[in-house]
């Protein structure tokens, strides 16, 4: 059970932070930049084109995500949001052997007194293949047929699945009743089997929740939650109540 | 375990020097080029952006059978328009606007990340990704808005629509008072991030 899980109604974390800026520092700018390559040219997308990049493996926001959630939730808490996209992109790059810990500490130190030099070079049809992600997308939505379980207006429980790595299951809706707000035209996948149900391709909705229902009756009045939800996610109440 | 809490004095000079050598390791090895990362910036820069949600807005505003189009089928809707390539691209595959009426006011949250609609908002500001935000706002939208400065009346009902899957949501804000005079662009004008995201209602006129 992991808190990163359940940050939805978690109480006592104070006001909100008001930065309107996307990065607070310029060397955020960079790892961004190198998250969206690793995307772009990840080894999951078949239909754009091969190039001469040495990168070679599976990276999508299922990773980045995953990360982020096996953190230590003090640290997940302590580490700014792209302190943390640092720390678990490096870590990709060392645990799957394109860079060494002691290359990543010479270099880092070489910079810190001054003494780096700079790389250069790179095929552009690198980056054309960056550009045409960004272009295209990576749509989920997979051409296969679709029953839905479910209707517009239908009452739903939203499934305690297992704890697993990786969610997409607010923790804060588990067991919880709503409302099939919106039944999504075809099917989804999920870019990683997560464990706890969702991967393949299956049917999201928007399901309506009071917050009667999910914060008691001391909820906050004159607002409704909706989220959208994996199949694999919700029940009927007939069958929870089995 | 007080180990954790301690953040090295040279905190962001130590990142910095991290992310950079990385960037040049990853060159170095044929991961990416010289130029990758400041292209991928500047597409953020010139090509998906708030400036597209603003004319998206402003247009809503000027054509009430458009705006009933982009709340049915907004991919579709933003089709009709002229942007740039790329509209229904990363993070915009399936984006759904949620339209501000009298006595509905929407609010866009994603409790598990930070999932924000890159084709008309580009990347999402630290608030958004704040997790006192994400924990209270499915709470108690309406206290966590009015520290926003947006204080709302007890008779309009808050719509909070965490992003959890697919669905790349963004808001529509209503049209503020006192603007038939304005053109569509001096309308995109008024049209903030925060009024597309609910925490704020487009600037006055």
């Amino acid at each position: 059970m992991k808190l990163q899980h359940y940050l939805g109604g978690l109480e006592g974390l104070g006001p909100v932070e008001f930065e309107r800026r996307v990065f607070v520092e310029p060397w955020e700018t960079r790892i961004f930049g190198i998250h969206v390559a690793m995307m772009g040219l990840s080894n999951h997308i078949s239909t754009l084109p091969q190039t001469p990049s040495t990168f070679k493996s599976e990276w999508t926001w299922a990773d980045l995500r995953k990360g982020a959630e096996s953190l230590n939730p003090f640290d997940y808490f302590k580490f700014r949001y792209y302190e943390k996209w640092l720390g678990g992109i490096s870590g990709f790059f060392v645990d799957n052997g394109y860079i060494t810990p002691e290359e990543l500490a010479r270099e880092t130190d070489a910079i810190l007194k001054g003494s780096a030099t700079s790389a250069a070079g790179g095929d552009p049809t690198i980056d054309d293949r960056i550009e045409e992600y960004l272009v295209v997308g990576d749509s989920p939505k997979q051409p296969v047929a679709v029953t839905h379980r479910f209707a517009v207006g239908d009452s739903v429980v939203v499934r305690n699945v297992p704890a697993a790595e990786h969610t997409r299951l607010p923790g804060f809706l588990r067991d919880k009743v709503g409302v099939i707000e919106t039944v999504y035209d075809g099917a989804y996948a999920y870019f990683c089997t997560t464990g706890d149900g969702i991967g393949p391709a299956m049917a999201v909705y928007c399901v309506r929740f009071d917050p009667k229902d999910i914060w008691g009756e001391m909820a906050e009045p004159g607002f409704s939650v909706h989220a959208d939800l994996f199949d694999a996610y919700l029940e009927s109440p007939l069958a929870a109540a089995a | 375990m007080t180990e954790r809490f301690h953040y090295p004095t040279d905190r962001e000079k130590l990142s910095a020097a991290r992310a950079k050598a990385l960037e040049k390791l990853l060159i170095e090895k044929g991961v990416i080029t010289e130029m990758t990362v400041d292209k991928v910036l500047g597409f953020f820069e010139t090509r998906m952006g708030p400036f597209n949600g603003a004319k998206l807005v402003a247009r809503a505003w000027v054509d009430p059978a458009f705006k009933a189009r982009l709340a049915k089928d907004t991919p579709a809707a933003i089709a009709e328009l002229d942007f740039p390539d790329g509209m229904a691209g990363a993070e915009g595959e399936h984006m759904r606007a949620a339209i501000n009426e009298p006595g509905v006011h929407n609010l866009i949250i994603c409790t598990l990340c930070s999932c924000y609609p890159w084709p008309v908002l580009g990347l999402p500001p630290y608030w958004y990704k704040d997790p006192s935000f994400r924990s209270r706002a499915a709470r108690e939208p309406r206290k966590v808005l009015a520290e926003f400065g947006l204080d709302l009346p007890s008779t309009t009902e808050i719509k909070v629509w965490d992003s959890s899957a697919q669905i790349r949501w963004f808001v529509v804000p209503e049209r503020p008072a006192g603007t038939d005079h304005l053109t569509e662009e001096q309308l995109a004008a008024l049209v903030t991030p925060e009024a597309m995201m609910g925490v704020a209602v487009a600037n006055a006129a």
